[in-house]
Parts: structure tokens; sequence; C-alpha cells
């Protein structure tokens, strides 16, 4: 370690060692460090995992939120390095502390999980982090085990009074999305269900069962409540308020939300309406309802709302009693301004606030109200399956309210991802988010090979000119019919080659030579029509052939050659167009030397399928001269 | 409007001094167009601050300078657009009433969802041709659908070209059909670049061209329904083995209704070609002749296509063209083929070659010939061996074919287009021509046919 490394190293470490509460300048201060120094990355990490495995549990917690600072910020390599030992430092940590933390830790880890918006993939190697999974779930699965055991005794009055809430939820919602089939669905099961119970056949095992059941249904209602509520924030908040009081009441109703329910229960227990759960036993709800435990972002945020309502109506209370005793000071017939004076100290510190609280920009917030109106305008049009879309005068030549409401939104907003480079719009889901990074990578490698980078490019001409400021392009050639017929613009579309590419040199090559192109059009017409053939053939007069001429080659040493056919020598002359020494009336075929006319002679007269190819190559070869 | 204080006084503004890089504010209210007129020799630059705006159907991303030179076109604004522009004219804009309400877009997109609605049903997209008279926006309806078609859903439309005199994707002279694969370009009248040897800003379009090389289609119609039926093949064989195109259909630009011969037989000829199966007419209902042109094309079109033929209003915000400004664009459009644009700069190849390295042939014309009566129909289709004179091939611009040098006439006629070439010398002492190519390399020793095209540098 050199002495510069060693001083930014002992900084870090230093700095690190402060790091005994939530702070939040000292963890950007790591960032930055890490961010600026990553060829001290190794020691870093090193100093970070000592912090981690030896400072007290309390302080684990801020360690970590260094960690993934860093890691999200800096990237590579740090995500590389802290990838190692990741799962052993997680475990350990977690063991360590205390329930509230443990939460913490958790939600931190869901964010590795979420991809990375420009790579893709989540923050750290797979495989650590599937091993982190795992831990979890076994460990909440036990901490499943001693909540089951706290549950209340399941009673058929009790059992009954849930299902009758579930009932209320479920028509709620059937209520909003009238056409849901699966809702009604349910609802006749639960109706089932009750019918069964009153019956009072069932062995207390199965009441258990029962109720383990609601409990799940209650968690898998209340997520996608939330789902729904998470949405319509973003539209409204008058309604976003509502729903939060009722998500509340439905929390407060239940006791502890979110439970899990192995699948195998699930199976044992044949006479529960299984079909209820069909749809919900795919991975993703059953994985997230064991951090059920964790309630959302919303549940903390009503809470707060709560909290406020509760805390207005106690100063109300206060309000009231004190001006029952006369001790409020209500000013009468003052100017504004002294009232604004007598209030102002106060509210300074408010305001100042206030002032301190960046909103977005307006343009910013309408869009996102645009989107969301844009979303919801085509939600419930399934297809174009519309009459009013047909092909007639009437439609097209008169107002249609559908289209201009709804359908137009489907050509802007319903695809609210717009290229910032070229206005190509792209839509919300993976696949499409997946598509704009390509498309924004395929801009990013376009315009660094517009502007000329550093690289050499060979441009296609034989002379092998490079140009190292500017790329010289020229048009290409046009395909010929058949080419065209059979081409896929995915190849000139694809995000992934850039045609000119090194990868793609060879192939671009193909289209520019128009040498190539120009004999393969001829040799195709010819061979595809007789008729085409023989005109070809009848191109190669003696006096075509007599003009070819061979440049010698290099390897050569005396300037001569024997005709193989008709044993003759022949000398090289020099040419003065080409500035060569070159052999007339030749050619090469396979390597070795003809007399283009004898040549052509010997194979003209033959019938041999085999020589009419040979004729073929030699056309072309004189063509080419 | 002198009635009205005020009004006037913005027309008259002193022409002092031009600042080319002062920067100009605009608004386009929701729903309105903007007529845009930059002339031959100035330029002008946009930028889109906020809001959604679209040229002929592709929209424009927000903050990024957008360059125009010697086009006459109108920004849409789908939502309000607050933008900023400069450029060498103080007014590139129509003057008066250059923001219009675009009465025309709800109908493009009523014509747009029920072409969709035709592609979600069939694996046999739409054929759609678009037909009217010229500066009716028949070109302006065909691009924008093109560009919705490919917005929304995974779609490649093909264009198929008519017009000869018009440029898209090419130098003037051919009929051509061309997938939409991806977006057009915003700033070219020729809707985007074909393909060429390095980086383009966005992707390039791989036409297909049958090159007519006469200007107007009276001049030989035969050849024109040649060229036509040659495209139609080799379009049919391509969607045969494109089922996306297939799918997503074609959409054809006829040329303008003046250019056919009273008939208008050759728009059955199409019809049958192309297999079209929707017909567009772009006609003024209040205009007694188009009136009366309308009813004789309903009654010649709807044995063929049915109900399926219906009648399109004059679209919003057409700027009237004249001769010299269609000559104008097709300058550019050549220009743009061997030299590419501002943005991406084209190096063409300049060769010499001796008179008899050159074989040119070229169409009848039957304007030229004097008396049609002596020619009879056997001979329109053949191509005639061209003199190499000064007077004749100057500055013209020719087509290359993938045909030999020495092939027939006829095999001449029927190979494909290899490229463009212009002659930019003849000199005759010497016997030498000096010609363009778009590509380095030789001259290629294949022959050639002679357009109506000529290019001044």
């Amino acid at each position: 370690m050199d002495p510069e490394t060693e001083r930014v190293v002992k900084d870090f470490a230093s700095v690190l060692d402060e790091l005994t509460f939530n702070s939040k300048p000292i963890i950007t201060t790591l960032t930055k460090t890490a961010e600026e120094n990553i060829s001290c990355a190794q020691y870093f990490v090193d100093s970070l995992e000592t912090r981690i495995n030896k400072c007290v549990p309390t302080q684990k917690l801020y360690a970590f939120y260094a960690l993934d600072s860093i890691c999200k910020n800096a990237g590579s390599p740090y995500t590389i390095y802290f990838s190692k030992n990741l799962f052993a430092l997680y475990k350990k940590t977690y063991l360590l502390v205390d329930n509230t933390t443990r939460s913490k830790l958790i939600s931190l880890f869901k964010t590795w999980m979420a991809p990375n918006e420009s790579t893709g993939s989540p923050l750290f190697e797979s495989t650590s982090l599937g091993k982190i999974e795992s831990f979890l779930i076994k460990a909440s699965a036990l901490h499943q085990k001693n909540y089951q055991s706290m549950l209340p005794k399941p009673t058929i009055p009790l059992l009954l009074s849930d299902i009758d809430k579930l009932t209320i939820l479920t028509k709620k919602r059937l209520s909003k999305t009238p056409d849901d089939p699966k809702l009604s669905m349910k609802l006749q099961v639960l109706a089932q269900l009750k019918q069964e119970l009153q019956k009072g056949k069932l062995s207390s095992a199965a009441l258990k069962q029962v109720q383990l059941q609601l409990k799940e249904v209650f968690s898998q209602d209340q997520q996608l409540i939330q789902q729904q509520n998470e949405y319509e924030q973003r539209m409204e908040f008058q309604r976003q308020q509502q729903m939060q009081m009722q998500q509340q009441q439905q929390q407060q109703r239940l006791d502890v939300p979110g439970t899990n329910i192995n699948n195998d229960n699930m199976k044992s227990n044949s006479s529960t309406p299984i079909p209820l759960f069909d749809n919900m036993t795919s991975l993703g709800p059953n994985v997230s309802s064991l951090f059920g435990t964790t309630i959302g972002p919303i549940f903390s945020q009503s809470t707060t709302t709560s909290d406020k309502s509760e805390r207005e109506s106690k100063i109300q209370k206060l309000y009231e009693s004190l001006d029952n005793v006369d001790l409020l000071y209500k000013p009468k017939n003052e100017s504004i301004v002294t009232l604004y004076d007598k209030i102002k100290p106060k509210d300074a510190d408010k305001l100042n606030k206030e002032s301190n609280i960046r909103l977005p920009s307006i343009d910013m917030l309408q869009n996102i109200i645009l989107d969301c109106k844009a979303y919801f305008a085509n939600i419930n049009i399934n297809s174009l399956n519309v009459d009013s879309l047909t092909f007639t005068q009437q439609n097209i030549t008169s107002p249609n309210s559908m289209v201009e409401n709804n359908l137009i939104h489907l050509l802007y907003r319903a695809k609210s991802n717009k290229c910032n480079a070229c206005g190509k719009r792209f839509g919300n889901s993976n696949d499409e988010k997946r598509l704009l990074s390509e498309h924004l990578d395929w801009h990013f490698r376009i315009n660094k090979r517009i502007k000329g980078s550093s690289q050499l490019i060979t441009t296609g001409n034989s002379q092998g000119t490079t140009a190292t400021q500017k790329n010289i392009q020229s048009r290409n050639w046009f395909l010929q019919d058949s080419e065209w017929i059979n081409f896929k613009d995915d190849d000139i579309i694809s995000t992934k080659n850039i045609i000119g590419d090194d990868d793609n040199r060879n192939r671009d090559k193909r289209w520019r030579k128009n040498g190539d192109n120009t004999d393969r059009y001829n040799k195709a017409l010819s061979g595809s029509t007789p008729e085409g053939g023989d005109d070809y053939s009848n191109v190669l007069t003696d006096e075509m052939l007599r003009n070819t001429k061979l440049p010698v080659p290099e390897t050569n040493v005396d300037m001569t050659f024997k005709c193989p056919i008709c044993k003759d020598t022949v000398n090289a002359v020099y040419d003065e167009d080409t500035g060569e020494w070159v052999w007339g009336n030749t050619v090469n075929i396979n390597g070795k030397y003809f007399h283009a006319l004898c040549y052509y002679e010997s194979i003209k007269n033959s019938n041999d399928p085999e020589q009419s190819s040979a004729l073929e190559n030699l056309r072309k070869l004189v063509q080419k001269m | 409007m002198s009635f009205l204080p005020g009004l006037t006084d913005a027309t008259v503004i002193p022409e002092v001094y031009i600042d080319e890089n002062e920067i100009h504010k605009q608004v386009i209210p929701m729903g309105s167009i903007w007529k845009i007129r930059v002339a031959q020799e100035s330029k002008m630059t946009i930028k889109i601050i906020t809001g959604i705006a679209e040229i002929f159907g592709t929209e424009l991303a927000n903050n990024i300078e957008y360059n125009f030179q010697n086009w006459n076109f109108t920004i849409f604004a789908v939502e309000e657009v607050q933008l900023e522009w400069k450029g060498t004219d103080v007014h590139p804009i129509v003057e008066g009433e250059d923001i219009i309400p675009n009465e025309t877009a709800q109908y493009i997109y009523n014509l747009h969802f029920a072409l969709e609605k035709l592609r979600s049903q069939s694996f046999y997209g739409p054929k759609i041709m678009v037909i009217g008279n010229k500066n009716v926006g028949k070109t302006a309806l065909c691009r924008t659908l093109c560009s919705y078609t490919i917005k929304f859903k995974t779609s490649q439309p093909m264009l198929i070209n008519l017009n000869p005199q018009e440029s898209i994707f090419s130098p003037p002279g051919c009929v051509s059909a061309t997938p939409i694969s991806d977006i057009l370009d915003v700033q070219l009248p020729i809707w985007g670049q074909s393909m060429t040897s390095g980086a383009t800003a966005l992707h390039t379009k791989q036409p297909l061209l049958k090159l007519f090389g006469l200007e107007m289609i009276s001049e030989n119609k035969d050849l024109y329904l040649y060229s036509i039926d040659s495209l139609a093949k080799d379009v049919d064989e391509r969607l045969q083995k494109d089922a996306l195109i297939q799918r997503s259909g074609c959409i054809i630009n006829a040329p303008p209704l003046s250019q056919l011969d009273d008939r208008f037989d050759s728009l059955l000829h199409i019809i049958k070609q192309f297999d079209i199966n929707l017909v567009v007419m772009i006609s003024d209902e209040a205009n007694e002749d188009e009136k009366l042109q309308y009813e004789k094309i309903s009654q010649l079109i709807t044995p063929e296509v049915g109900n399926n033929f219906i009648r399109f209003p004059k679209l919003s915000g057409i700027i009237e063209s004249d001769e010299t400004y269609d000559r104008s664009l097709q300058r550019s459009a050549t220009r743009e083929y061997f030299y590419g644009n501002s943005n991406t700069a084209l190096s063409p190849f300049s060769v010499t070659v001796d008179y008899e390295d050159l074989m040119i042939w070229e169409p009848v014309n039957l304007i030229n010939v004097g008396e049609p009566a002596s020619i009879d129909s056997t001979n329109l289709l053949q191509l005639k061996p061209v003199t190499i004179t000064p007077g004749s091939i100057q500055h013209a611009l020719i087509g290359i074919t993938y045909a030999d040098k020495h092939a027939k006439s006829e095999d001449v006629r029927n190979a494909p287009l290899l490229g463009f070439a212009l002659i930019t010398e003849v000199n005759e002492k010497r016997r030498k021509i000096r010609i363009l190519v778009p590509v380095p390399g030789n001259f290629p020793n294949n022959a050639t046919i002679l357009t109506s095209y000529r290019y001044l540098e």
C-alpha cells in the first residue's frame, strides 16, 4: 500500500468509526470517498466488513446503510467485493439485533432484490442474495410457528365473524370491478364455508386450518388493496386518504396481519375451499407475505394520519377548555398585520421548513397525472372489436368519442416512457423497460460512433484508409430484388448490433461490394432462365477473353508461365493503364494459369455438368476484369 | 383585419438585422397545427420545451434540436406545446393564419384505429390506397398512418410510393416499396435515410426501387404500369415471406389524379396488382368539380372494393406548393442520396470513365417522340441506347442496374436497380465522363438508364 492509499483508507476508517448513529452526512462522505477512490475498493470493503463485525449490535444497521449507499452509488467493483461475505455478514447481524432492526434489515434486503434500472439485475450476486432470501424465509417461518401458537383457539362463532368480515371486503371489491369472475366465485365459496361451519361437524384441527386459511386470505386481500392504493395514490390525494382510512380499519380488525401457510397444509385440507387459493399459490404473493410483518409505507403513513387527527382533536379539546376558563386571548378588531405579527414567530419556522421542501416541477406533476389518466382511459377497453371502428364512410368522417377520449392515448401516454433522444415511446412492462434500456444503449453507441471515437475505423474501401476523427461513410448500393424479398428488417432495427460495427463488418462489406452483388445477380439470372444463360454465355466474346489480363504474382520469379493446354510459354508485358506487369489473355483457375481462350474452348465444348459451373466461374472472372 | 389595432402591426417587422441565433418562443394550443415554410436557402431549428408535438404522425423528442431545411410542413400539438425556434428567416412561418385548429386529426385517428381493428382481425393486414388531387395531403396522410402504425404494437407496414415525382427514401423517378420498421426522421422530407455504410442517428430503411426514369406518367404510361407490375410482384413475394409485414398491411401513396388520364384505368390496374382492399379518396365535398370527379371514380372503384371506398376531407394545414418547390424537393432528395444531410454526412466518390465504358439506355418518351401513332405498343417498353453527347447526359441522374454492361435491352429493363449516379462532366475532346457514384470504388461494369432528372451542383 502506498502512502497515499494508506492515508485515504485510514481516513475512511476513522469516518466509519464515527458512524454511531444514523447520519446521512457521514454515509454520504463515505460513499463519496468510495466513489472517488475506486483503486482502494478492497481496503474500504475490508474495513467496512470489520466494522460491521466488531461494532455494537445497535450500530450495525448504520454500517449496513453505508454499505448499501456505496454499492448503490458506486456500484461495481464494490458490489462484487461485498457479495463475497454478504450472506455471513447479514446472517450474523440479523441474529444479533432486535426485531425493529430486523425488519429494517429486511426492507434493506428487499431493495437489493429489485432489479437495477440500468443493468436489469439485482444489486449483488444472485447466489449470495439467494442465500439471504432462504435464510430469511426460514427465520420468518420460525417466527410464524410461534405466531400460530399465539392465535386464539378457533371457535365456530369466531370463524363465522371472520367470514362475515371477509365477505364484506370482497363485496366492496366486487362493486369496484363488477366483472371480475374470481370475486363472485369467492363470495359463493365463502357462503358455502359459512354453511359448513354452521352445521358444526368440523373437528378442532380442521377449524384451525380454516382459521389459518382465512388469515391468509385476509393478508392477500390486504395486499391487493395496498397495490390498488399505490396506483390511486398517484391519482388523487383525496381518495387516497379515504382508502388509507379503510385500510387502517382493516388492519385494526386484523390483530396480526400477514400469515403464511405451507402448501402442504393446503393440500392436506380437502374439506376447505382450495380453489379459493388457486390464483394465490404463485410464489410472488407468498414470498412477500412472508415479510408481511413489515407493513408497507402506506400503513405507517396512515398511522401518522390517525395520530395527527387524534392530536388535532386533543388540541380542539384543550382550546375549548381554555376558552371556558377565559384564558384565551382573542384578537377582535385588530388589523391583519398585527395579527400576523402575533402569530408570526411560531409560523416562521414552519414556513421556512416548507420552503425547504422542494416540490417537483408542475410539468412533471402534470405529466404524472396525464399518464395516469391515459392509463385508466384504456383499462376497460379490451380489444378493438368495436363496431364504431369498422371501416365505413360514416365511422371515419364523423367524431368518435371513443377514439377521442380513450383510444388516442394508446398512441401517446399509454406508453409513458418517451425516449429522450428520438421521441419513440416505450411502455411500463418489464419487457418494454428492457427494450427502452437497450434502445438507449443503442443511441449511446451510435452517437459515439457518429462523433468519431478514437478507435480506428477502416472504411470499406479497398485502399484501407483509416479515419481517426470522423467516420467516413457513404450510401450503400440497393439490394437486388431477390435479396430484398428475403430481407428482414430486424437486421437493421436491431439494437444489439450496429451495422458497420466490428462484428458486422463482414456482412457490411457484402452489401458494399457491388461486384459480388452484380455477379450473383447475373449468375442467378443465367441459372434460373436458360435463355438468359445463353445470352450471358454469348457475352464472353473472343475479344473479351483476349483482353483479360492478370497481374504477375509476386511469387513468380521469371515472369513467365506455360499454358497447360497449348503448352505455349507466356511472357509478361507492362500494362500502362494499371502500371503493373501483367499476363495478357490469362485466367487463374484454382491457382493454375491458363490462356483464357484455351480454357474457354476446352470447357465450352464439354457437356459435363461440372463444366458448366466452371464456365460460370470463368465468366465471373472475365467480367471482373 | 386592419380594423383591429395591433393585429396588422405584428406582421410589419422592420428588416434590420437578422440574428440567426435569436431564440423565438412559440406556443401551439392543444389540437392545433403550426404551418411552417422553410425556404430553400434558409434553415430553421426547433426545440420542443414541453408538450407533445408531432410532425406527420412522428412524435418529436423534447429538448432536442431539430434542423429543417427547404421544407413546408406542419407541427401538430397533441397536447399544448411550448417550443423555441431560431432560423435565418425572421418569418419562416406562413403569414397570417399560421396556427390553425387541426380539424382532420380526429378523422385520421378514426382511420388509424379502423385499420388497427382490421390488423387485429386477420393475418392479412389491410392494403389501403390514398388517392386524390395534388396538394390535398395524400403523402401527409400516408406518412401519418405509417407513423401511427408502428407506435403502439409491433407492426411493420409497407409503404408503397407510386408517385415517381415524389422522393421517399430515394431520389425521384422511381416507384418504391419500403417496410417502415422504425421511427421516421421528422427532419427529412424524404421520410428517412436508406442504408448507409456507417452509423446513422436513426435506424435506416431498406427500400425496393423500380426505376421509371421519366417525370410524367403520361410520358410512357405503359412503362409506368410495367414498373408497377414488377414492384407488385416483388412486394407480394416479400409479404409471403414476412409475416409481420403481411399482418401490418400496405399503405399505398398513389400519384395525383391529374397525372393519370381521364379514364383512371391505371387506378384499377394498381388495385388489381397490389390486391388493394381499401381506398381513401381525399376530396373536397363542397367543390363541384371535385364532386363530379369523386362520383366518376366511385363508379369505377366501387365494383372492385365495394363499400371500402370512402371520401376523406382535405387535410388541415395544407401548404400550397408550386412546381419550383416540387423541383427543390427533388433536388434535395438527390443531394441527400449522395451527400447525406447535416446530421449524416455521406462521401460520394468521383470517377472518370471513357465514353466506351458507359452504356446508357433510356426509356421511350412519348412527348418527345412527336408522333405517337408511329410507335406500336410493343416498342413502348423497349429501352433505347443513348448516344453520349454533353447535351444529352450532362448533369443527368442515371440509374445503375444490376445488368451487365453488354446485356440486352430487355434484360436491362428487367434488372434490379443497384443505385444512382450523377454525370457531373462530359469532356467531348478527351471522350471522358466524370461520374459521381455514391459508393467508393470503380464505376460498376453495368448498364445504366438515363432519367429525366438533372442535378447541377
